[in-house]
């Protein structure tokens, strides 16, 4: 995943603060959070996207 | 006399072939940095131009290989609208991308 498709995911700019990071991450698991009637797919992709965003993961492979 | 001039000649000729590496060199990084992300890029689109693989769209919506229209449809329209009030837009085209595709397999096998 790249850094570009991670603040696409999270509707956030790519020079995003981790603050912002974290607050946007929240509120989009709370639109797809599976135990909600989300998809485990799109919530493990919100997740990833965080992780991408954090700098916490160096960008795995497949694209979305 | 000609020692001297074939001097010169090496000189000059072993100089000119190290910039033609050098350059070469330079070149086939270029290619190589352009072709990989090319490359990719190439594969993106083919991939973005066959509407999304359907196992794709299945997972993003959470449904099963036999799931009826109506589930999809479902799930699509909860998925959609939280996504509009809470999620990005991005997603909520992903979304909207996933339904497009499985409609129109869903159709192929209805037919």
């Amino acid at each position: 995943m790249t850094r570009r498709e991670a603040a696409l995911i999270l509707g956030l700019r790519e020079s995003a603060t981790p603050d912002k990071v974290k607050e946007a991450h929240r509120k989009v698991m709370v639109a797809n959070h599976p135990d909600a009637g989300g998809s485990d797919y799109l919530a493990s992709k919100v997740n990833e996207a965080k992780d991408v965003m954090l700098g916490k993961t160096k960008g795995s492979n497949s694209a979305f | 006399m000609a020692g001297r001039i074939i001097a010169n000649l090496i000189v000059v000729g072993s100089g000119v072939l190290v910039r033609a590496f050098a350059q070469a060199y330079r070149q086939a990084l270029q290619n190589a940095s352009k072709n990989g992300v090319a490359r990719e890029a190439v594969e993106n689109m083919k991939k973005v131009g066959k509407t999304m693989s359907e196992s794709e769209a299945r997972q993003i919506l959470g449904v099963s290989e036999n799931a009826s229209w109506e589930e999809i449809l479902k799930k699509y329209d909860s998925l959609f609208e939280n996504n509009a009030k809470n999620g990005s837009f991005y997603l909520q085209s992903k979304v909207f991308r996933a339904k497009e595709c499985l409609e129109s397999a869903v159709k192929k096998d209805g037919e």
